[in-house]
């Protein structure tokens, strides 16, 4: 299968630099890796040299940070021409909203950090503007205890979400170095526990991929290509 | 110990596992944290179900029984182990079976590189620092600048030698020939 992390940070964001990530996903079994740097830490260390690693197609998106709705749009419509895949940095109820709003953005990155999750409205914006919804395991690697247990309750309401409205799924680690990177194997093992059914997060792994073939291809505007 | 019939014998799985971590790691340490996982994921009553045991372990692979129908539920919690003992580290599933003797012939490398220690600069403007080990093309970079590595919680910034000269076209980035 076509397996992408979809939401990984390299140096100077995290700790690895995207080679490093890029050779230890493709001992995991990925067949591609999404390299989505905040945009307040700016670019990855020497990113042409992750190309050399073979037999792992390495895709540098962006994550963008933005603390208001309007510069939100104002960002992603800047951005849109020049990355391939554009992830939003979400948590705060009313970024994960305008984000949903938003059809320039490919995927709302943990949208379940603080504890808002999305809510009915940004749920049907997500389906309108074909937005997809990162559940990030992350947390249920690092977290114990309490703080997890929250964290669960709030993304196994937002998964009944995501099935009710039929929202494109993807899952990934946000890792920041290899260490936490977690092979496909064991993500589809994780989102079992949270109630995710084993095709669905086998497809929710493999969405990337579709999602950046079609960014790739040159749009004139919405629905007519260039050829 | 009691002789069971064939038919009722409890019928177990091996996971053959490798842990990369940043330093040492004995048995014990890791034994401890896998239960803690455990506890912490499952609870008392998956604990029970699924009857993990530590077979072996080098220091870098071991092996793992565990009941023949939880191996789902293992390999969850053995993905949610991140450090161990207070070393960031990380278990690699690298493959199930249903005998210890095909689990070890399989899964487990005979031959490994071995780390090498000896140390070097590493300096590349912005990243800069000592080498902690390198095994195969990776590298481990012990940074001048502590805030490096803070967002990640490990010790070390994780290079490649694609990044200290890049200029190596054959490179297919398999470590260790594994």
């Amino acid at each position: 299968m076509n397996f992408y992390e979809c939401n990984l940070h390299a140096l100077p964001d995290g700790s690895d630099s995207a080679s490093r990530l890029a050779l230890a996903a493709k001992r995991l079994g990925y067949s591609g890796i999404v390299i989505t740097n905040h945009t307040t830490t700016g670019q990855p260390f020497r990113y042409d040299a992750a190309k050399l690693v073979g037999g792992i197609e390495v895709v540098f998106g962006i994550e963008i940070v933005a603390k208001d709705q309007r510069s939100l749009h104002a960002r992603t419509a800047s951005l849109r021409e020049k990355a391939d895949f554009i992830a939003v940095h979400g948590g705060d109820e009313k970024i994960n909203r305008a984000a949903c709003e938003d059809p320039n953005v490919d995927l709302l990155a943990h949208p379940h950090d603080g504890r808002s999750g999305i809510g009915v409205a940004a749920a049907k914006a997500a389906r309108d503007n074909q937005v997809a919804i990162a559940l990030d395991l992350g947390p249920v690697i690092r977290l114990r205890g309490g703080s997890r247990v929250r964290w669960m309750e709030v993304v196994r309401r937002d998964l009944n979400l995501i099935e009710k409205f039929d929202l494109d799924l993807m899952i990934s680690t946000g890792a920041r170095s290899h260490l936490d990177l977690r092979s496909p194997k064991d993500l589809v093992a994780l989102a079992a526990l949270l109630g995710v059914e084993r095709e669905r997060a086998v497809d929710a792994l493999a969405l990337p991929k579709s999602i950046i073939y079609l960014n790739r291809r040159r749009w004139a505007s919405a629905g007519v290509e260039i050829l | 110990m009691r002789s069971w019939l064939p038919v009722l014998r409890d019928r177990r799985r091996y996971i053959a596992f490798e842990l990369e971590a940043e330093d040492r790691v004995g048995r014990s340490e890791l034994v401890g944290e896998i239960r803690a996982a455990q506890a912490s994921l499952l609870g008392d009553d998956g604990a029970a179900k699924n009857r993990l045991r530590v077979v072996s372990f080098d220091g870098r692979f071991g092996l793992i029984r565990c009941s023949h129908t939880r191996t789902e539920e293992c390999r969850a919690l053995l993905a949610t182990v991140h450090s161990v003992g207070g070393t960031r580290a990380a278990m690699r599933v690298r493959g199930i079976s249903g005998t210890i003797k095909a689990a070890t012939e399989k899964y487990i490398p005979q031959s490994i590189l071995q780390p090498d220690e000896n140390k070097r600069r590493v300096d590349l403007g912005t990243v800069s620092g000592s080498v902690a080990r390198v095994i195969g093309r990776e590298i481990d970079l012990c940074p001048d600048d502590r805030k490096m590595t803070e967002g990640s919680g490990t010790r070390y910034v994780g290079l490649t030698s694609f990044d200290l000269c890049g200029e190596d076209i054959d490179a297919d980035g398999t470590s260790d020939g594994l």
